[in-house]
């Protein structure tokens, strides 16, 4: 079996193992579909994306980029955690460890199956909260697949690589989101820049033209060379 | 050949091989000692998973280290744990792992047949009895065809017919330039069809010698 090949097998054995336990996916999408719902209730009913709000006056639109992003991140972070788990338990971790494997492919399946994961929470997401909060997708929506693409790739490479760091530890729980989190703000920042741009009637003019489009590419690259070339440090 | 070189492993103050330093040729050797006298931690060093503190070790002369992909291919290790995906049926798993060894699927159902588990190819690993997973784990690390085997308690909950299963599978797989290594406390399932023997007491060699010098055949 050739690089490719071995790295797909674990992907799909990641995705098979997900299918029948079903132990990342649901208390993902619990957890968007109740934030979600909490913030229909909490935001204002307007339709004006471009409208300011409360005692900052922040722009609408910025807001639910925002809390979209934010929802997606937390959640994400649940799927990160698990992210090790099913090779912790019956030690499966040192039997994939022992493959003729480069660490750069456990690394890219991991990062990959985290992709699939956070995509299929975003699938259900955008819809709902295009739904709860009247943005009219109409035609941005290409755009905004091209830019929650570029934050899902960087999102799983760093969510991947700091959840194998965490796994070597008994509190991984707790240390997933310390280490992750600061890291992950430039990319997020992007992500709500960008996203929000795209809420208020922006177009691939303006959102390629702005600075945090090239940032967001910038960091996916990055952490993706970064994380497989330093997975083999972090799982050894 | 295997060496070892004043290898020792400390786990803070706790010493699991002190000094150790051994010389093993091809062959299945047992690896006896009592609980905590250092036959898992000697069989993680030889997988290269875990790092002594100080020593080295050698495999054929090139320096142990699971960064090396194409040693990592010739090692094939059943530790405490299963190492099978629980939610995966046995041959999905066996298949699996013989892929990602670059060895055809067929063998993964030989290896079934061979320890008796062809009946139980498509339940799932995490609904096997222990000794059933016992035997599971035993195929999965012979199912890349390695040169060295490195077997941690593999009678451990097995029935006398279970474990000549296990048996006949390790002296079938064996051939003159393959290294077994069988760690056990008890020795009584390993002595009569290994060439040699090694005691670990405390992290030390306490005495090691060759039981005998012609192949064995699988019964």
């Amino acid at each position: 079996m050739t690089f490719v090949a071995k790295t797909a097998a674990l992907v799909k054995k990641d995705l098979r193992t997900e299918l029948r336990g079903r132990d990342t996916l649901p208390p993902m999408l619990v957890f968007a579909f109740v934030v979600s719902l909490l913030l229909a209730f909490t935001l204002p009913g307007s339709h004006d994306l471009s409208g300011r709000i409360g005692v900052a006056g922040a722009k609408l639109g910025d807001v639910l980029a925002g809390f979209m992003w934010v929802t997606v991140l937390f959640a994400g972070l649940i799927g990160f955690g698990r992210t090790f788990e099913v090779e912790r338990e019956d030690g499966g971790l040192d039997a994939l460890l022992l493959v003729p494997l480069d660490r750069s492919g456990l690394f890219a399946a991991k990062a990959v199956a985290n992709l699939l994961f956070i995509a299929a929470i975003e699938v259900p997401l955008i819809p709902l909260f295009a739904l709860l909060f009247g943005i009219a997708l109409g035609t941005v929506w290409p755009l905004l697949l091209l830019v929650v693409f570029l934050v899902d790739v960087g999102f799983a490479a760093l969510g991947t690589l700091f959840a194998s760091l965490a796994a070597q530890t008994r509190s991984r729980e707790l240390i997933l989101p310390i280490l992750a989190l600061p890291a992950l703000v430039p990319i997020f920042i992007a992500a709500v820049e960008l996203t929000s741009q795209l809420f208020t009637g922006g177009d691939l003019r303006a959102i390629s033209g702005d600075g945090w489009f090239g940032i967001l590419v910038a960091f996916d690259v990055i952490f993706t060379v970064v994380g497989a070339l330093t997975f083999e440090f972090a799982v050894d | 050949m295997i060496a070892l070189d004043n290898v020792s492993v400390l786990y803070g103050r706790t010493v699991a091989l002190d000094a150790l330093s051994l010389a093993l040729p091809p062959g299945i050797i047992g690896l006896f000692g009592q609980n905590g006298s250092g036959k898992s931690t000697l069989l993680r060093v030889l997988t290269g998973l875990l790092r002594p503190t100080s020593g080295t070790v050698t495999i054929d002369g090139r320096p142990v280290r699971s960064s090396d992909e194409s040693l990592r291919a010739r090692i094939g290790y059943a530790g405490h744990a299963s190492g099978l995906y629980a939610r995966l049926t046995l041959i999905e798993n066996l298949e699996l792992f013989a892929g990602l060894h670059d060895v055809p699927p067929a063998r993964a159902q030989e290896l079934l047949a061979n320890l008796g588990l062809a009946g139980r190819a498509r339940t799932a690993a995490g609904e096997l009895s222990a000794g059933l997973t016992r035997r599971a784990a035993v195929a999965r690390a012979l199912v890349g065809d390695p040169d060295l085997l490195l077997l941690d308690e593999p009678y451990a909950n097995l029935d006398d017919d279970a474990a000549g299963l296990v048996t006949n599978t390790i002296v079938a797989w064996h051939t003159p330039e393959r290294t077994c290594l069988v760690a056990t406390h008890g020795a009584k399932r390993v002595k009569p069809y290994a060439h040699a023997g090694i005691i670990l007491q405390r992290g030390r060699l306490v005495t090691h010698g060759l039981y005998r010098r012609e192949p064995v055949e699988a019964t």
